[in-house]
């Protein structure tokens, strides 16, 4: 439950997430509204209780005088209501003190007033107690009425709210003594209403709020406005920037201005200038280079066809020769076709090289492929004493591939392997699965330490110099297999044993673009055609064909 | 009666090599060094095949080629020192029937030479239909509504081995073998590009073929063949 609902939200968050991350302009526009919004709040939270309590106060001080005033006032009454004979009709003191108290308050709002006499005492004579008609007494709170009994020389005063209407108002109790003679000590409770301050307050806090979520968005607008506006050139930038490595060489910002901006787009551009610069000139170096080894090799075939033709006419007149002449001539004939092979090699490598390879994807049976190369190879073998064996695990289905190079890279494997197969049988591989089709080459000839193994794809690099060879292999072979590899999107991976053999296994995806994580062949494969020892163990089944 | 061929090639001691060796051969050779030459040569000896290096200096081998084309459907076998696509295929478009790629065996040379020169067919039909053209085997002439469609040789022998058999779809390897004589497999362009040419000549609409249907995936096969008064009987 709990994970789901987190899901729903995460999934709800995902766009506005996506556009803050996303954009420049909306960030720098949120942060300083939040900022600028905090700022304001504090601010105004400040001008706002500053004001609330100056008015507060200069308003109670108002009070605090209008209470004293009413207050000596009032003794006054009451103590001139007493006749010379030293008797006083309390009563009529008390409605002409209720009058007193009336014209002073209605110079600035009231809520009323209460005179109550202080319980607990035993007079002569009592006078009634009275209060505005309607005017709750709770609003006297027993603290305030406490405090006036133990202090009566001073005047108290008390916020409280008022109910006036159904609504609560602030309003101001003060709270002092009056002494009338012989009805004792009475309280005298003047109620302020400050619903008129407060009516100010609120609109200035009104005005403030207002003010200030004016103030919030128009901090908002220029921000926006201005990041726009120093933003347009970095965009412009980054799109030029996009352009450019996209090989539009030739992009550049427009410069105006002598600004900061107009530095950027300056060197921006000079930097595009100096890197266009380097890129046209290493291109040229590139492609002069490789022009250069494929004329050299062009020019190079020409004699060597006029050398071949002449090697050729000559053998049709061997029987003519004496031995040594002969000889010599088959030298010269064999030498001829590993020149030949060389020259190809070398373009091939240089057109790699230049990346100048367009691979010719066509539809391939590798079994048939596979099968193919071992018989073009099978008079070498049998020259050499290997048998050569094929195992075919799967793929017989067709495959995206570049015949010509598949069947390069297969013919360099077998070649290899007859050469250092010390006469051994040799075993070809074919397997596939959903993603891609493999071939492992297997012999148990002399095979390689592991340096030397990592090191069979290097250029012109042999395993041992001392070492015999047969096919007269350029040296690129096993370069030009393992881009041939590349070019397809497969890899060619060694396992090699002093002493028991070598096996080298290429991968390609079944087409392009495919995944070749994992190879459906071991390194090396298991077989039971050929035992530890690399003797040919005779099969049951019938399927393998031996070539 | 020997056959002759012109070799043309700036290279001399190539082209006297391949003189000697042709000569060797039962060949008559004439030589030619440059593209002028060589073209004043094809009016004056009047060869039965060319062998023409496509590097040649001032007139490039490619001019030369579809100069020859112009006036003439005499085989050319092109010498080139690049087997790289564009070049190939550019020489093959400017008309040239087949290439060797340097340095070429001496005996492949040879062998696509008499391909080349061999009697264009030993069909017994003498009228084939196919759509509203009409081949005229033992003239050697195609037809639309009564004119004549210039076809070199080769264009002829490929429209002809595919008209003969009617419903079957040759693919290109077969085609490499029965039109230019390749016994292993060779390059299919040859066959892709020659299709093209020999389309843009008898089909009314090239982008929408009905004379040479291509099969998807497979290769080729002549459009809906109709007999004449005389009889088809398909060559085996």
């Amino acid at each position: 439950m709990m994970w789901r609902w987190w899901r729903e939200v995460k999934a709800l968050l995902a766009a506005p997430r996506r556009v803050w991350r996303e954009s420049l302009l909306t960030r720098t526009v949120v942060v300083t509204t939040v900022l600028s919004g905090m700022a304001v709040t504090v601010i105004g939270g400040y001008m706002s209780l500053t004001i609330q309590s100056s008015l507060f106060n200069s308003r109670l001080d108002q009070v605090i005088s209008e209470s004293v005033r009413t207050s000596t006032q009032l003794q006054a009454l009451f103590d001139n209501s007493v006749t010379p004979a030293g008797t006083i009709d309390v009563e009529t003191a008390n409605s002409s003190a209720q009058t007193a108290i009336r014209t002073n308050q209605s110079v600035a709002g009231s809520g009323g007033f209460a005179i109550l006499r202080t319980p607990g005492q035993i007079t002569l004579q009592t006078m009634t107690s009275t209060s505005t008609s309607g005017l709750d007494l709770s609003v006297l709170s027993t603290s305030l009425r406490q405090a006036v009994v133990q202090a009566p020389e001073s005047l108290h005063h008390q916020s409280v709210g008022l109910s006036v209407d159904g609504q609560v108002v602030p309003a101001v109790v003060t709270a002092s003594v009056i002494q009338v003679p012989t009805a004792g000590q009475y309280e005298l409770y003047l109620i302020y209403d400050l619903s008129d301050v407060q009516a100010t307050l609120t609109l200035v806090q009104q005005t403030l709020i207002a003010g200030s979520l004016l103030l919030v968005l128009t901090i908002s607008l220029v921000t926006w406005l201005v990041v726009r506006l120093a933003i347009r050139p970095v965009k412009v930038a980054a799109n030029t920037a996009e352009r450019l490595s996209q090989g539009y060489l030739e992009e550049r910002i427009e410069e105006g201005g002598e600004d900061v901006i107009a530095v950027l787009a300056r060197s921006f551009n000079k930097m595009a200038d100096s890197m266009q610069g380097q890129i046209v000139r290493l291109a040229r170096l590139s492609k002069l280079q490789q022009r250069f080894v494929s004329d050299v090799s062009h020019e190079l075939r020409t004699p060597l066809t006029t050398i071949r033709l002449a090697a050729n006419v000559l053998s049709q007149k061997r029987d003519q020769l004496d031995p040594e002449s002969a000889r010599s001539l088959e030298l010269l004939e064999t030498q001829i076709e590993r020149f030949e092979v060389m020259l190809t090699d070398l373009l091939e490598m240089s057109r790699y090289d230049a990346g100048a390879v367009e691979i010719d994807r066509d539809e391939v049976n590798v079994v048939e492929l596979v099968q193919d190369c071992l018989d073009q190879l099978a008079p070498l073998a049998e020259q050499k004493g290997s048998l050569l064996l094929l195992e075919v695990l799967g793929g017989y289905g067709d495959v995206d591939a570049d015949a010509r190079r598949l069947r390069r890279i297969v013919l360099n494997f077998v070649g290899n392997a007859i050469d250092h197969g010390e006469s051994k049988p040799i075993v070809a591989f074919v397997d596939s699965n959903e993603h891609c089709v493999a071939i492992a080459i297997r012999d148990w000839g002399v095979g390689m330490s592991e340096q030397e193994a990592s090191r069979v794809f290097d250029r012109f690099w042999r395993a041992d110099p001392s070492r015999q060879r047969t096919t007269g292999g350029t040296g690129l072979g096993l370069a030009i297999a393992q881009e041939d590899a590349l070019v397809h999107g497969g890899k060619i991976d060694v396992w090699s044993e002093q002493g028991a053999g070598t096996c080298f296994r290429v991968t390609l995806p079944r087409a392009e673009g495919g995944s070749i994580e994992h190879s459906p062949l071991g390194l090396p494969p298991e077989t039971d055609l050929v035992d530890a020892t690399g003797a040919f163990v005779e099969p049951e089944t019938p399927e393998v064909a031996t070539t | 009666m020997s056959a002759t061929i012109l070799v043309v090639d700036d290279d001399l001691a190539l082209a006297e090599m391949i003189s000697i060796m042709l000569r060797g051969e039962g060949f008559v050779t004439h030589h030619a060094a440059d593209g002028p030459l060589a073209l004043d040569q094809l009016e004056s000896i009047n060869p039965d095949l060319v062998l023409l290096d496509v590097m040649l200096p001032g007139m490039d081998g490619m001019d030369v080629c579809a100069r020859i084309r112009d006036v003439s459907g005499v085989p050319i076998i092109m010498l080139t020192a690049k087997s790289d696509s564009t070049d190939v295929v550019r020489g093959l478009e400017n008309g040239a029937d087949d290439y060797v790629v340097k340095p070429f065996n001496p005996k492949e040379l040879v062998a696509r030479i008499r391909a080349r020169l061999r009697p264009t067919s030993d069909a017994q039909a003498s009228l084939i239909c196919i759509a509203d053209i009409e081949i005229d085997v033992p003239g050697h002439e195609v037809r639309r509504s009564g004119s004549r469609i210039n076809l070199t040789p080769l264009e002829f022998q490929l429209l002809l081995t595919l008209a003969l058999k009617p419903h079957q779809v040759f693919t290109r390897e077969a085609l490499l073998e029965q039109v230019w004589g390749y016994q292993y497999k060779a390059d299919t362009r040859l066959v892709n590009v020659h299709v093209q040419r020999l389309r843009s000549k008898i089909e009314i609409d090239p982008d929408n073929p009905v004379i040479v249907e291509t099969i998807r995936g497979v290769g080729y096969r002549s459009g809906k063949a109709v007999a004449s008064g005389e009889g088809v009987t398909p060559a085996e």
